[in-house]
């Protein structure tokens, strides 16, 4: 994770204007905020105006057809390989988190953390890697289990690898300590939580269906 | 010129021409003259005339309050399924109007338009056509015409959707159901000469009440969506109350406690948390995925050890297990650990939970400082007893990694089965 020359530029997504104030303030000196916006219709608006590197989507928005983050990624999909969404909420439930990702956003952070944290998962995201806090790597590990193994690239069960990576970030370990306790490099980490980022994205793995149709994602 | 197509108000028999004429950008005298002409070709005009009046809103609709409504974009849909969230409403354009009520001499148009049409009709196909079939059929015509005529166009178009008749098929059903009507009174009415054939009236009679009921079923339809449209809305409101009781007893109590302790940055802290896991574990109660009785009870555990030190005690879980005796001492354990972690490491505790068929692995990590376990005295029970010793006593394993970088706990317990297998 290397500090980008040129300021990051970022569009702020939330209804709460206090918060987004307060993440702006909070935000390093190497992001800059371009645009902010308070609902579904003014987050796409302004995504397609300024065509940022990161765009910081809060789940819950109000406007658009109801259905928050969700819309506003897919009303902005003719820039999404340039354009990256990285997720932020208040909540933690499995519906909201999986479903935003699934929608396309490269990670997923909660609203408690600092803004020293919130900066690094921006330049990571905008860097093109995904940012995964210890719960989403939880719920990753729910949906896909534990127990079984890909064997080669498949895309519904997670490789030896990933799952000991997607372990210990849900026990709390940076990518750093995931490294230097799995003797591999950060950019081999990257890679491994791309890999389980895609995997989350596109398997169409039974149990995650089912997992989904559940929690009444589909 | 207008880009969507309403039906003028300023009309003779259904604003039909007038709505056309300024759609389209020309001369309403010229529509009518078109239309006119055309109905002379087997009614073409007639029946193009019929299908715009079904079809093409009145300009300056409005709906009742819980009336299905015609959309903007001209789309007949019920209140129930329209978009629940950020659905511009308010944005109906010429709201407000009121139907005039339908004139006798529009009825005497339509109705007489409608029976020179058939009759030329006919006349050109050759037909014989006998007066006393045709007057009354007319008459029932009229008739089904003037009872349309009853219903305000919103109903009209609630009902088309309703019974769907945007479909072919039900298309096919209704013009079915008005066809079985009126080849029933058409049998009574012309077989009055040959009262002899009874079964003919029978017939006819099951014919007419088939129909009757195929009429009727989108009436039925509509009052039905109507039923679970309010019956929905009471929910909607009773769910309310709800939610505003349950704010009110946790969150206003503890925005009112913040206040008063507003000077003590960590009562603050403690409050704020505590009521936000006790609002989430609310919010997400019907969502959660693993209510089984052991995560519960680390979560229980970890939330206060939260209280007891302010800390956040964040809690991943994935899997669960039955709450056994050897699963309470690991609890236990885990409570030990985050204590620890909480009293000694000053950050967020993160605990992980994992729980297989092979058994429970538990991890507590936090970021402080770290200690040297060598170097723990051994009167210091605290980890060596309470983490340790109790998981070797029930059969699990403990192991304590700590640097400069934060300590980590790793909890074992195998699954019974497992325990037995491995046991030497």
């Amino acid at each position: 994770m290397t500090v980008p020359a040129t300021p990051i530029r970022v569009v702020i997504v939330d209804d709460h204007a206090i918060f987004r104030s307060g993440l702006k303030a909070d935000l390093a000196a190497d992001v800059d905020v371009q645009a902010e916006a308070a609902t579904v219709e003014e987050a796409i608006a302004a995504v397609h105006a300024v065509q940022p590197d990161v765009v910081l989507l809060d789940v819950h928005l109000p406007g658009g057809r109801g259905q928050g983050g969700r819309e506003v990624i897919a009303g902005c999909t003719a820039l999404l390989p340039g354009t990256k969404f990285l997720a932020l909420s208040v909540s933690d439930s499995a519906e909201d988190v999986v479903s935003v990702i699934r929608a396309g956003a490269r990670g997923y952070v909660t609203k408690t953390i600092s803004g020293s944290e919130i900066s690094a998962a921006i330049r990571r995201v905008a860097g093109g890697d995904a940012v995964f806090s210890p719960r989403l790597a939880g719920f990753v590990l729910d949906a896909f289990g534990t127990a079984e193994v890909a064997v080669e690239d498949e895309l519904d069960k997670l490789s030896a690898r990933e799952l000991e990576v997607m372990r210990l970030i849900a026990r709390g370990y940076s990518y750093k300590e995931v490294a230097k306790a799995l003797f591999i490099s950060i950019k081999t980490v990257e890679t491994h939580v791309s890999a389980v980022l895609r995997k989350l994205q596109l398997s169409s793995r039974h149990e995650l269906t089912r997992w989904a149709v559940d929690r009444r994602l589909l | 010129m207008s880009a969507k197509m309403y039906r003028s108000q300023k009309r003779i028999v259904a604003g039909v021409c007038g709505g056309l004429a300024q759609h389209l950008g020309i001369k309403v005298g010229l529509v009518r003259a078109i239309l006119i002409g055309t109905s002379f070709f087997f009614g073409a005009g007639l029946i193009f005339y019929a299908w715009l009046w079904l079809l093409v809103p009145m300009a300056g609709e409005v709906a009742g309050a819980d009336a299905p409504v015609v959309e903007l974009d001209g789309n007949p849909r019920l209140k129930l399924f329209r978009p629940a969230v950020g659905a511009p409403v308010a944005e109906r354009p010429n709201a407000g109007r009121q139907k005039p009520p339908v004139g006798f001499k529009e009825i005497l148009i339509g109705g007489i338009l409608f029976a020179a049409a058939f009759i030329l009709f006919g006349r050109q196909m050759g037909w014989n056509l006998q007066l006393g079939t045709l007057v009354p059929l007319s008459i029932i015509v009229l008739g089904a015409v003037l009872a349309w005529m009853q219903l305000d166009n919103t109903r009209r178009i609630g009902l088309l959707s309703a019974a769907k008749a945007d479909t072919p098929m039900a298309l096919l059903r209704l013009g079915g159901g008005i066809a079985l009507v009126i080849a029933g009174v058409i049998v009574i009415v012309a077989g009055s000469g040959s009262w002899t054939l009874v079964w003919a009236s029978i017939v006819a009679s099951l014919a007419v009440l088939a129909g009757v009921a195929l009429v009727l079923a989108p009436w039925a339809l509509k009052f039905w969506r109507e039923f679970q449209c309010e019956r929905a809305g009471r929910i909607r409101e009773t769910e309310r109350a709800e939610i505003a009781a349950h704010l009110h007893d946790s969150v206003l109590q503890t925005l009112a406690l913040i206040q008063k302790n507003a000077q003590s940055p960590s009562d603050v802290t403690r409050l704020a948390r505590a009521q936000e896991r006790e609002l989430r574990e609310w919010i997400y109660q019907d969502a959660e995925h693993n209510s089984g009785a052991l995560v519960e009870r680390v979560k229980a555990v970890c939330a206060e050890v939260e209280d007891l030190y302010g800390q956040a005690v964040e809690v991943v879980a994935v899997g669960d297990a039955e709450l056994t005796e050897r699963g309470n001492a690991l609890v236990q354990a885990v409570r030990e650990a985050v204590l620890n972690g909480a009293r000694h490491g000053g950050t967020t505790v993160s605990v992980y939970v994992e729980a297989a068929e092979k058994g429970v692995d538990v991890f507590v990590k936090d970021r402080g400082a770290g200690f040297d376990l060598t170097g723990v005295p051994p009167d210091r029970l605290g980890v060596r007893e309470s983490v340790v010793g109790r998981m070797q006593r029930n059969g699990g394993t403990a192991e304590i990694i700590s640097s400069a970088e934060g300590t980590e706990v790793r909890l074992h317990l195998p699954s019974e089965t497992s325990a037995n297998e491995e046991a030497k």
